[in-house]
C-alpha cells in the first residue's frame, strides 16, 4: 500500500506558481533602477518626474481598488475617502509646519486659510499634527480604523454587491461635501496647497519603496492561504460561509489592508503634489481608480501599475489637445470598452493568453492517469468526523 | 440519543406554512434518505438545520448541542456540511485550491495569513481527490469541469472537511443514468464512515442505495422505516408515488 503510494507521488504535484518567479523579479529590479535613476536624468525640475511619484502614488491607490476588487469581490466606488483622508491630514501637517517658518501678512503662525475664514488660532484639535510623525500615524491609522468601522457596520449586515458599492460612493459624497462645507478647517474649494513640495529624488524612493513593499505584501497575501480563502469568498460567499468561513471578518480584514495602502498612497501624494483638493477625496478619484484598475486588469497585482501609468500617462500626452476637454467622455466609453471586451483587463487578457493550453494534451493525461486513479481508489476510504483528540488536517 | 434531533420545527414564511411541527431526527453512522413531493419541505429543512433561514419555532440538537438559531459558519464548526442542490463552488479556483479551501482546521482570519499547506494536509487533499476520482483534473479550473464532476468535487470537498454530518441536497439533479450510478457508489462509500442525510427525487438511486427512509409530506414526516416498509405504505403511495391517483 505504502509502496503503491510511492509510486504516484510524482503525478500529486498541484501547479502553484512561485511567491516571485525569477524573471519578475529580474524585470522588477530593472524598472525599480530605471525609476530610481530618473532623478538624475531628468533633473529635480522635470514635469515628468513630478508626473513620475505621482502615477506611482495612483498606482498604489490603484493596487489597494485591486485587492478589495479583484481578489475580494468587494467593489468600493468610495476608496478615494481613504486616500483623501491621508492626503488631507499629510497636507495640513505640512501646512501648519509652513505657517509657523512663513507667517502670513497679518503675521499669524497659523494656516492662511483658516485665518481668511476667520479663526483667530490654530484648533487645537489640530495641535498633535504638528509633531510629524505623529500626524504621518495619523493619516494612517485614522483611515484604517474608518475602514475598520465601515466593514463592521456593512460587511457584518451581509451587505455585498452593488448595495456596497452605492454605500462607499455615498461615503466619497459625503466627505467631499464635508470638505467643501468646513473650509475653515478643509481650506474648501480651494483645497491645501503652498506648504513645499518634496518633489526629488530623496522622497521619490521612499514612495518607490513603499510602492514595491506594498506590491510584495498584496502578492504575499493574494498568494498565501487567506488569499484562496479571500478569492473564493469572492466566487461564492455562500458556499464559504457554509464551510465555515466567517465571510465578514475577511472581508473586513482585505477591506482595512487596502484602505491603509490607499492612505499610504494619499499622504505620500499630498507631500509630493505639494496641493490636496476635494477632488482627490470624491467619487471621481474613486471611479477613476476602479477605470484604471479595470484597464490594467484585477486580480493580478501588476494589472493596476499598468492601468495607472497608462490611463493617467494617456490623459498626460493629450491634455495639450482638443481632445483633452472630452477627457470624461473617453474614460466613460474606454470603461465600457474594457468591461465589454476585455473583462480580464490587459494583463489578465494578455496572461489568458499566453497560459492557454492545448486542447488535445487534457484528453492524453486523462487517459494516462484514468487508469491509475481507477485503481486507486477503492484502496482509501475519507476519514469520517473527528473524535476528540483528533488532529485536524 | 440521536445525532441530529429535530423537535417541533416550525417555520412560516409570509403566512405559508412550510413545516408543521416537524419531529425529525438521525442516528450516527446512519444513512438516511429524505423523500417527499415538491414543495413538502425538504429542502427547507435543510436550510433550517444549516442556518440558511431561521425557524418560527422548535429546537434543533446536534450531537447534543443546541444550534438553532445559529450562524451558518458556527454550524459548520459543530460538525455539518451541507451540499446544495445545484452545485456549488469556487468557479475561478482550481480543483485543488476548492478541496484546500474545504479542509478541517482553523477558520480564523490570522490563523490562515502565515499558514502553508502541510504535507500532510497535501496528501490528504490528493486522497480525497482520488477517493472521487478527479485527481487527474486537479489543476483545471472548475468552471472546466462537466455537471456531473462538479457534483462530485463538491461532496469531496464536504468530505474534506471531515463533517459529522453530511447533508446531501439531490446530488444527482441533471445527471446522465451513468453518473447516477457512479454518485450512488460514492455516496455508499462516503456513508461506511459517515452519517450522511440524502434528499433524492430519483426511486432508482434510492432503491440503489436507502436502508431507512423518512417521507415528508406537507411539511410533516409522513412515514419513516426501511425502504420495503415505507413503500408498501398506503399514505406514502397516494402522496408521493401518486398510484392511487386521486387528489
Amino acid at each position: 500500500m505504502a509502496k503503491q503510494a510511492a509510486q504516484h507521488v510524482t503525478i500529486r504535484k498541484a501547479q502553484r506558481a512561485p511567491l516571485l518567479p525569477m524573471w519578475a523579479m529580474l524585470l522588477g529590479a530593472a524598472v525599480v533602477l530605471l525609476i530610481g535613476t530618473f532623478p538624475y536624468i531628468s533633473g529635480t525640475n522635470s514635469y515628468v518626474l513630478l508626473l513620475l511619484g505621482k502615477f506611482l502614488c495612483f498606482a498604489i491607490f490603484a493596487l489597494s481598488i485591486d485587492l478589495i476588487w479583484g481578489f475580494a469581490g468587494i467593489l468600493s466606488l468610495g476608496q478615494a475617502v481613504y486616500f483623501g483622508i491621508g492626503a488631507y491630514i499629510v497636507a495640513l501637517s505640512l501646512k501648519i509646519n509652513y505657517a509657523i517658518e512663513h507667517p502670513t501678512r497679518y503675521g499669524s503662525k497659523f494656516p492662511d486659510f483658516m485665518e481668511w475664514n476667520g479663526l483667530t488660532a490654530l484648533p487645537t484639535f489640530m495641535e498633535p499634527l504638528i509633531i510629524t510623525p505623529l500626524a504621518v500615524a495619523a493619516a494612517l491609522i485614522i483611515p484604517t480604523v474608518l475602514a475598520f468601522i465601515f466593514g463592521v457596520i456593512t460587511f457584518k449586515r451581509h451587505i455585498y454587491g452593488v448595495y456596497c458599492a452605492v454605500i462607499t460612493l455615498a461615503e466619497a459624497l459625503i466627505l467631499q461635501e464635508f470638505i467643501i462645507e468646513y473650509q475653515a478647517y478643509t481650506g474648501g474649494f480651494n483645497g491645501i496647497t503652498d506648504y513645499g513640495n518634496y518633489v526629488g529624488a530623496p522622497f521619490l524612493w521612499v514612495i518607490l519603496a513603499i510602492t514595491v513593499a506594498f506590491f510584495l505584501i498584496a502578492r504575499f497575501v493574494t498568494h498565501s492561504r487567506i488569499g484562496t480563502v479571500l478569492k473564493s469568498i469572492r466566487d461564492n460567499d455562500v458556499r464559504a460561509e457554509f464551510m465555515g468561513y466567517n465571510v465578514a471578518n475577511y472581508r473586513i480584514f482585505v477591506f482595512c489592508l487596502s484602505a491603509f495602502m490607499a492612505a499610504a498612497a494619499g499622504a505620500m501624494y499630498a507631500a509630493w503634489v505639494g496641493i490636496v483638493s476635494f477632488l482627490d477625496a470624491g467619487p471621481l478619484q474613486s471611479v477613476e481608480g476602479v477605470i484604471w484598475t479595470a484597464v490594467g486588469g484585477r486580480a493580478t497585482l501588476i494589472g493596476p501599475f499598468i492601468g495607472a501609468f497608462l490611463v493617467r500617462g494617456l490623459e498626460f500626452l493629450l491634455s495639450g489637445s482638443w481632445f483633452a476637454n472630452y477627457w470624461q467622455f473617453f474614460m466613460g466609453i474606454l470603461f465600457i470598452a474594457v468591461v465589454l471586451w476585455i473583462p480580464d483587463g490587459l494583463v489578465g487578457t494578455i496572461g489568458n493568453w499566453l497560459r492557454r493550453r492545448p486542447k488535445a494534451s487534457y484528453a492524453q493525461i486523462r487517459e494516462e492517469q484514468d487508469q491509475i486513479a481507477r485503481d486507486r481508489q477503492r484502496d482509501w476510504e475519507p476519514a469520517g468526523a473527528p473524535k476528540p483528540g483528533d488532529e485536524l488536517v | 440519543m440521536p445525532l441530529l434531533e429535530v423537535e417541533k420545527l416550525k417555520t412560516v414564511v409570509s403566512g405559508y406554512t412550510i413545516l408543521n411541527n416537524l419531529d425529525f431526527s438521525v442516528d450516527e453512522n446512519e444513512l438516511r434518505v429524505l423523500l417527499g413531493p415538491n414543495g413538502a419541505g425538504k429542502t427547507t429543512l435543510i436550510a433550517m438545520i444549516t442556518g440558511q433561514f431561521k425557524p418560527t419555532a422548535g429546537k434543533i440538537t446536534f450531537n447534543g448541542k443546541n444550534i438553532t438559531n445559529l450562524p451558518p459558519d458556527d454550524i459548520f464548526l459543530a460538525g455539518i456540511s451541507r451540499k446544495f442542490q445545484v452545485p456549488n463552488m469556487y468557479e475561478t479556483l482550481s480543483v485543488y485550491d476548492n478541496v484546500m479551501v474545504s479542509l478541517a482546521g482553523p477558520r480564523k482570519v490570522f490563523k490562515y495569513l502565515f499558514k502553508p499547506i502541510t504535507p500532510q494536509e497535501n496528501e490528504r487533499i490528493w486522497e480525497i481527490l482520488e477517493f472521487v476520482e478527479l485527481a487527474d483534473r486537479a489543476n483545471d479550473p472548475v468552471d472546466t469541469l462537466s455537471h456531473g464532476e462538479r457534483q462530485w468535487l463538491e461532496m469531496a470537498m464536504l468530505v474534506a472537511s471531515r463533517p459529522k454530518l453530511l447533508l446531501l441536497d439531490e446530488p444527482t439533479t441533471g445527471m446522465t443514468q451513468e453518473g447516477k450510478h457512479r454518485t450512488a457508489d460514492l455516496i455508499l462509500r462516503i456513508a461506511k464512515n459517515h452519517t450522511v442525510l440524502l434528499v433524492e427525487h430519483d426511486m432508482h438511486l434510492v432503491r440503489q442505495i436507502a436502508k431507512r427512509v423518512t417521507v415528508m409530506h406537507q411539511g410533516q414526516v409522513l412515514a419513516e422505516g426501511p425502504l420495503t416498509e415505507v413503500v408498501e405504505n398506503e399514505l406514502v403511495r397516494e402522496v408521493y408515488l401518486g398510484k392511487s391517483g386521486q387528489h
